[in-house]
């Protein structure tokens, strides 16, 4: 990436309430590619920054799969991963020196930017989820995601 | 330390590093140190498959680059031969997105060794999408031209024949069917955009009826008084394709109605 965010404008983006459209469930239907399936949402913000949601899943294994949230600075044409929801696989936190087999979550650190990782090579394994349907919920209730109040009450 | 101990603790930290667990019949996932870029490491199943055994990435590694690329773009240009090449180079077959190796002859270490080495340079790709973003602007400015104008609407690379019959002065992508025909022009850098300038006037100076568009890669990369001047003769202009593929597309639709 050509900017580096500091943790707290990481953590400011990813908290910033995203307003989801009415039928974005339709939106976020995935679609068959070579090997796996995907689809993205592009979502404005409440303080006007665009962000993606970009949803990724094997066609062989539906364990492996990854759920994006990325914000798009302003005038650029390349994304910034603020966090990943990935399914079960080996990830090494090079900074820390571990290494370990589960779900996880990515998420952008200043620290990571700093060495010329990628933005969000640091993860931790979580427990919150093992499935891409409730990655893709836990993503959506973590990350300021507003579902329109109509499907709240219907999930309520 | 000695030579020889040197060799023996190379041994032990790879050999250490490499491990088999169980995941169903026949299906045993291969722990390897190698990793992508942020840290996930590759995916590697050894499985069997037709009477014998493969090692696969089960799509993985194509998914995985798709973070930061659409997936069309890892099948053309630049990208497209990079893994071609990797592909070819150590026996690795794309059965439609999953990256498999046969086993052949009981060569497990062997396979494993190519497969590796064939993920690593295939995710090479992503780096090309960052530090080389540049030469792939052009590559993507057409195949959005492709994608959002009728083939029979569109001409690449178009100059006028009775004016200019060498093709000095060139349009990216020339829109017609119109009253007036679309000039389109990818900018990806001061010199294009100083080059698209002359362009236009010349179009001007010879009486050419036509509207102009221009799509900058970056547009706060353009220098400012190259820019100013490229504004005065240019119609509309966006200020990067990838941020604005929306506007861009309704832009297109509105005009070649």
């Amino acid at each position: 990436m050509a900017i580096i965010l500091s943790d707290k404008e990481i953590a400011d983006f990813v908290q910033e309430k995203k307003p989801l459209p009415e039928d974005y469930r339709a939106k976020i239907q995935m679609r068959a590619k070579t090997g796996h399936k995907e689809r993205e949402l592009d979502v404005k913000g409440e303080d006007g920054n665009e962000f993606r949601l970009i949803l990724r899943q094997s066609a062989i294994n539906p364990l492996d799969f990854s759920i994006i949230l990325a914000y798009r600075p302003p005038k650029s044409n390349q994304l910034f991963r603020l966090r990943r929801y990935n399914g079960k696989h080996w990830h090494t936190n090079l900074i820390e020196e571990r290494t370990f087999f589960d779900f996880h979550i990515h998420q952008a650190t200043t620290r990571y930017q700093e060495i010329g990782s990628s933005e969000d090579s640091y993860a931790e394994p979580t427990d919150r989820f093992s499935d891409f349907n409730q990655a893709l919920s836990c993503m959506l209730k973590e990350c300021g995601f507003q579902i329109p109040s109509e499907l709240q009450e219907r999930l309520l | 330390m000695v030579l020889k101990d040197i060799e023996l603790d190379f041994k032990n930290k790879v050999s250490e590093k490499l491990s088999l667990s169980s995941e169903g019949v026949d299906r045993y996932r291969v722990f390897t140190p190698f990793i992508f870029e942020d840290g996930d490491h590759l995916s590697i199943l050894l499985k069997r498959r037709n009477g014998g055994w493969v090692l696969s990435d089960e799509g993985h590694t194509y998914m995985h680059l798709t973070y930061d690329l659409e997936e069309k773009d890892l099948q053309k240009g630049n990208r497209q031969k990079i893994i071609s090449n990797a592909l070819s180079m150590f026996s690795v077959e794309d059965k439609e997105g999953e990256l498999v190796i046969p086993i052949q002859r009981d060569q497990y270490g062997d396979a494993l060794y190519n497969f590796v080495q064939a993920l690593l340079k295939i995710t090479d790709v992503a780096y090309l999408s960052r530090e080389r973003v540049r030469s792939t602007f052009i590559e993507d400015f057409r195949s959005f031209m492709e994608e959002a104008v009728p083939e029979n609407r569109r001409e690449f690379d178009w100059h006028d024949r009775q004016h200019d019959p060498e093709g000095k002065y060139l349009i990216d992508c020339r829109i017609n069917s119109m009253l007036r025909p679309l000039f389109v022009q990818a900018l990806p850098n001061d010199d294009k955009t100083r080059d698209a300038t002359i362009n236009l006037l010349q179009f001007e100076k010879w009486g050419a009826s036509f509207r102009s568009l221009a799509i900058f890669e970056d547009q706060e990369q353009i220098n400012r008084k190259v820019l100013a001047r490229f504004t005065d003769v240019c119609e509309k202009q966006f200020s990067s394709l990838a941020a604005n593929r929306d506007r861009i597309k309704r832009f297109l639709e509105e005009s070649m109605q």
